[in-house]
């Protein structure tokens, strides 16, 4: 991988790809499809290929989709928005790794996660917003359909407008902005990157304890408990055998 | 409002008239139907806190009822009917869609109140509902997803097809087929629903899952453990950071929040990775 700047024009060109990725992933979570295209899984190495590092991109996308599984949309409630932070975080990540030279390593994964984490939260407020937008596209509906314009309903598809803007307005912004992590992670010392690794580990942890609560049935720790041990006793055998 | 027609004989000239005309014939064209389909994909395009998703429904409804009723005095009091309050999980919705278009037909020939529509909405989505957030939202999302991410360091990006092709396959059969019977059964896809055995699949799934989760425990143990590089001693610090972090949260997640125990998380690895204790 070759490490260097990106010049002004392919940066400018990373953050267009990731506005039209994003965007399009912030209004098939919820408003178009819903064919899991914006899951962190799918959504982090689809990015990250357009932006040259489908690796890194699955690298990301793996714990944060285990990190979020138990994130469910039931009627009124919000999730934290984890395809906002994926397609951030891909965004600024993937190229801040071209830069670097080294990819998206854990170091910079565990920094990157640490600083965009909060997108996720600006990404539920982003979806009430939008929401009480399409309240006010209710209203004309109704009154258009009252008024005897059955067609007024196709008004429906501009409630993907806002999603899509917000979305990717962020992702170019942090596209934008992955010179700066560049250079935030170049300047680590190598025991910061070592604690980074450390960290990354915990983020991991973290993710297969979020999968476990995800599933949402009392019995499921103590069967992945019981798998865990099986699957670390066959790796012991396995390996002393070798 | 039309008035029911008399079956004509196969073949004669008033069956060939009604082929073109669904009211008539009774049947909408698969072309119409496809494209409410189509726009079943649109559901919560429009998602508001006031009707939820009644504006993705009378959007999905409109080419139905601009076949069902050609004067538009009589689709827009058929598209206000669509307007009501209505929130279901969006793949089910896909049968009760299907069973709306068959109803409006039935209520243009007369057979029965338009009321019964607006009935049929409201008895049908909150059972749906919960169906589908249970089985796809919290059985067979986790369930595929922790097999993609289990099977990630051997397939590499071919997990995401592993992932997406699980999931779509069952989530896109689904939709086609409560929208077919919804159509074909009206008001009877509660029964085709009924024999569909979710509960059993969704048990199932929550099992496999459960598994699926012991087994990336394990991998992220050993692969905290191992040395970064060759002949270097193992990381039992990073190894028991692991272990004690996915213990402890699993026990208090619900009690503490996401992001407390994510930046709680971060620290500890932080202050262990770079031998701060």
């Amino acid at each position: 991988m070759a490490a260097g700047p990106l010049s002004p024009l392919h940066l400018l060109q990373f953050a267009a790809l990731s506005a039209l990725v994003g965007g399009l992933a912030a209004i098939e979570r919820k408003g178009a499809l819903q064919l899991m295209l914006s899951r962190p899984l799918v959504l982090a190495p689809l990015l990250g290929w357009a932006l040259g590092d489908a690796r890194s991109g699955l690298m990301l996308g793996v714990p944060l989709e285990l990190l979020f599984l138990g994130g469910v949309n039931l009627g009124g409630s919000i999730p934290e928005n984890e395809t906002l932070l994926a397609g951030a975080l891909t965004a600024a990540l993937v190229p801040a790794g071209l830069i670097g030279g080294r990819g998206v390593d854990p170091a910079l994964a565990a920094l990157g996660l640490a600083l965009f984490y909060p997108l996720a939260v600006v990404g539920r407020r982003l979806e009430r917003a939008a929401e009480l937008r399409n309240g006010a596209l209710l209203e004309t509906v109704l009154a258009r359909v009252q008024g005897g314009d059955p067609n007024a309903v196709e008004l429906n598809l501009r409630g993907l407008w806002l999603p899509f803007a917000s979305a990717a307005a962020i992702c170019a912004a942090c596209a934008l902005a992955s010179p700066l992590l560049a250079a935030v992670r170049g300047a680590c010392g190598p025991r910061v990157v070592l604690g980074l690794e450390g960290a990354w580990h915990a983020v991991w942890a973290l993710a297969v304890a979020c999968a476990i609560r995800a599933i949402r049935d009392p019995r499921a720790p103590a069967i992945a408990a019981a798998i865990a041990f099986v699957a670390l006793g066959a790796g012991a055998l396995f390996g002393s055998l070798r | 409002m039309m008035a029911a027609a008399g079956r004509p004989t196969e073949g004669s000239a008033a069956a060939r008239r009604d082929r073109r005309d669904p009211i008539a014939s009774g049947r909408l064209p698969a072309t119409t139907l496809a494209r409410v389909f189509l726009r079943s994909f649109f559901l919560q395009a429009a998602w508001n806190p006031r009707g939820m998703q009644n504006l993705g429904f009378a959007h999905a409804m409109a080419p139905a009822l601009a076949a069902i009723y050609p004067d538009p005095r009589a689709r827009a009091r058929a598209t206000a009917r669509h307007l009501e309050f209505f929130n279901c999980h969006p793949y089910l919705a896909a049968g009760i869609l299907g069973a709306a278009v068959r109803l409006e037909e039935q209520v243009a020939h007369g057979e029965i109140a338009e009321e019964r529509v607006s009935a049929l909405k409201q008895v049908l989505a909150p059972p749906f509902a919960a169906l589908g957030d249970g089985f796809f939202w919290l059985a067979l999302r986790p369930a595929a997803a922790l097999l993609a991410a289990a099977t990630a360091p051997a397939l590499g990006l071919w997990s995401l097809f592993v992932f997406l092709g699980i999931y779509n396959t069952v989530h896109l059969g689904a939709r086609v087929w409560l929208f077919a019977e919804g159509y074909r059964r009206g008001e009877g896809i509660v029964a085709a629903v009924a024999h569909a055995h979710v509960p059993w699949a969704t048990a199932l799934l929550k099992l496999s899952g459960a598994a699926l989760a012991g087994i990336l425990a394990a991998r992220s143990l050993l692969v905290a453990l191992a040395p970064p590089q060759a002949g270097a001693p193992l990381r039992l610090g990073h190894a028991a950071l692991v272990a004690a972090t996915i213990v402890g949260m699993t026990a208090i997640l619900p009690r503490l929040r996401f992001a407390a125990a994510l930046y709680l998380s971060l620290a500890l690895g932080l202050a262990i990775g770079s031998g701060f204790f």
